[in-house]
């Protein structure tokens, strides 16, 4: 047992701090091999051709074939995060207002589990009921409208469906906390100062949401940015996404210089990493105010 | 208040039939004879169960996610763990890089992250490339905020220090006091972790098609494969899917309903 007696006590602070820092090498070490040194190989290798300093796969990934994947892109993360914020608001009022806890709870659970469903099994999943011979597809048929050709699950429109199957419950989590914020004295206020309604939601409610609202888009945003399996199981390659591009370029469909995919990919991460920062700015700020 | 209580019952609906139908629909494909020209199933049969549990491949990679999800969780406890404590209680001012090193996938596309260790480690001489070890650590990157955050909140909501100094001046070492204190007083933090991260390791799409493709078969990359050759069979393992994160995802709510509740979730698909 000399071991056990041999491990300080009570080790003074001021002498042992950076000794103390020795319990976090293994875990620093981890970030350093599996994510830092890796992504600046990455970063050197997009920024340098034969040892030379060059923004070259910069200038060939501004391709108009690369600035509409990354369009097509920004568009449906910008379509899935507005709709997935206006629904998913909607849907947590409609909750946190319901009187019964069981119904409430049952449904921040339901939220709880959707929003981390997606990839492979959800893409299926809508296939079965929105692909051109799926459930609902036939429904509509039979009331005499023909989704098809106009509509396909395997185009951008259907991934836009897909994608709201995991945002929506998402945003529903993230703005619950905000809605529970809003005070009903606010509301009453208001209404004895005058106010219909609908003046106390856009006078009063919705700008106290509206950091919330912000930060939620930028995360919905984010996350749709960066997904792939769902796209790829949906679609193939026939929709053009630029993480499906890079997807190619690793797998070594398509036939380019490999920096050209590291300069891509640091475009990407750069992107949704700026949301993701954006996200996390606002959601401290809003804690700070509310301290 | 009859149209607003109308209004909260139609939203809810809606949102409980989009939510519910897809999942519905997949299980009673999954038990059809043929449902693509009438409005409900024309006949029922366990053929497409029986076809597609009878493959070799279904056993294997059922298999090899569990040993993946498993890995990655295993690894990601004992280094996270004792790390989260060591910080709180010795290195308050290591917490913003150990943050940072924990949400990192948060900000990084699955695909750019794949990328990245691709072009890193073919240029080492560690034979990791192509290998399921490379997947477990990317499986770790992916989900180390999941293990984190639970742990880092248990944490915080125990007197870790009281503990702590109760245990040393009772004359117990380092390891028996994060082993025998620690880790029992933080247990629902470290399972809705664990289980925050096998539902995620478990349902891994991208990492493992780019980092080990078919050298190392999960049970996403068969699930793709059937999207492609066979619908029918492929519901079925789609229901499999919806099952394992229907009941991982009920474990963890029941997990944090034990524990301090945070809201975790998972994103980045």
């Amino acid at each position: 047992m000399a071991i056990v007696n041999s491990i300080p006590v009570r080790p003074k602070k001021s002498s042992s701090s950076w000794l103390a820092w020795l319990g976090l090498v293994p875990f620093i070490l981890f970030g350093l091999a599996f994510e830092l040194v890796p992504l600046l190989t990455t970063i050197r290798s997009s920024l340098t051709s034969k040892g030379n300093l060059t923004l070259e796969f910069y200038r060939q990934a501004m391709d108009p074939l690369f600035l509409r994947s990354f369009g097509n892109t920004i568009k449906l993360s910008a379509t899935t995060a507005l709709l997935g914020v206006v629904f998913g608001t909607l849907v947590a009022y409609a909750i946190i207002s319901t009187k019964s806890k069981v119904v409430r709870n049952g449904l921040t659970a339901l939220a709880d589990v959707t929003t981390n469903f997606g990839g492979a099994p959800l893409a299926f999943a809508f296939i079965v009921i929105l692909g051109s011979t799926g459930i609902i597809t036939i429904l509509f048929k039979q009331i005499g409208i023909h989704l098809y050709p106009a509509f396909r699950i395997y185009s951008i429109s259907g991934l836009t469906i897909a994608y709201l199957y995991f945002q929506m419950p998402l945003m529903i989590l993230l703005i619950i906390p905000s809605l529970l914020g809003l005070k009903r004295e606010w509301h009453e206020a208001a209404v004895n100062l005058g106010a219909s309604d609908f003046q106390y939601w856009t006078r009063v409610a919705l700008p106290i949401l509206f950091p919330a609202l912000v930060s939620g888009f930028l995360l919905l945003f984010a996350n749709s940015f960066g997904a792939y399996a769902t796209a790829w199981t949906l679609t193939g390659s026939d929709v053009d996404l630029i993480t499906i591009r890079i997807a190619a370029l690793i797998r070594g469909e398509v036939q380019l210089a490999p920096e050209l995919a590291d300069a891509l990919s640091i475009l990407s991460l750069l992107i949704m990493s700026a949301c993701v920062i954006g996200y996390m700015w606002l959601t401290n700020r809003a804690k700070k105010v509310r301290a | 208040m009859k149209t607003r209580d109308a209004w909260r019952i139609l939203v809810i609906t809606l949102f409980l039939l989009f939510m519910i139908v897809p999942v519905i629909a997949t299980l009673l494909f999954s038990f059809s004879t043929r449902w693509d020209r009438s409005l409900w199933p024309e006949g029922w049969t366990l053929n497409w169960w029986i076809a597609v549990t009878s493959h070799k491949a279904f056993l294997l990679t059922l298999k090899n996610s569990f040993i993946a999800s498993f890995a990655t969780m295993f690894c990601l406890l004992v280094l996270v763990t004792p790390t989260a404590y060591w910080m709180e209680l010795r290195v308050p001012k290591g917490k913003p890089i150990v943050e940072l090193i924990s949400s990192f996938s948060f900000g990084v596309p699955g695909v750019v992250l794949a990328l990245a260790l691709i072009r890193f480690y073919s240029k080492i001489p560690l034979p990791i490339i192509n290998h399921p070890t490379i997947l477990v650590a990317a499986c770790m990157v992916l989900s180390l905020p999941f293990m984190y955050r639970p742990v880092a909140n248990a944490l915080e909501a125990i007197d870790f220090r009281v503990l702590t100094e109760a245990a040393q001046s009772m004359g117990a070492n380092g390891w028996v006091i994060l082993t025998r204190v620690i880790i029992p007083n933080i247990m629902s933090g470290i399972i809705s972790g664990c289980l925050l991260v096998f539902s995620t390791v478990f349902t891994e799409y991208t990492l493992t098609n780019l980092l080990v493709g078919t050298r190392f078969k999960t049970f996403p990359i068969y699930l793709v494969e059937f999207t492609r050759q066979d619908g029918r069979q492929a519901s079925a393992l789609a229901v499999i899917s919806f099952v394992v994160a229907w009941i991982t995802s009920l474990l963890i709510i029941w997990a944090t309903s034990k524990g301090g509740r945070e809201a975790t979730h998972i994103i980045g698909r």
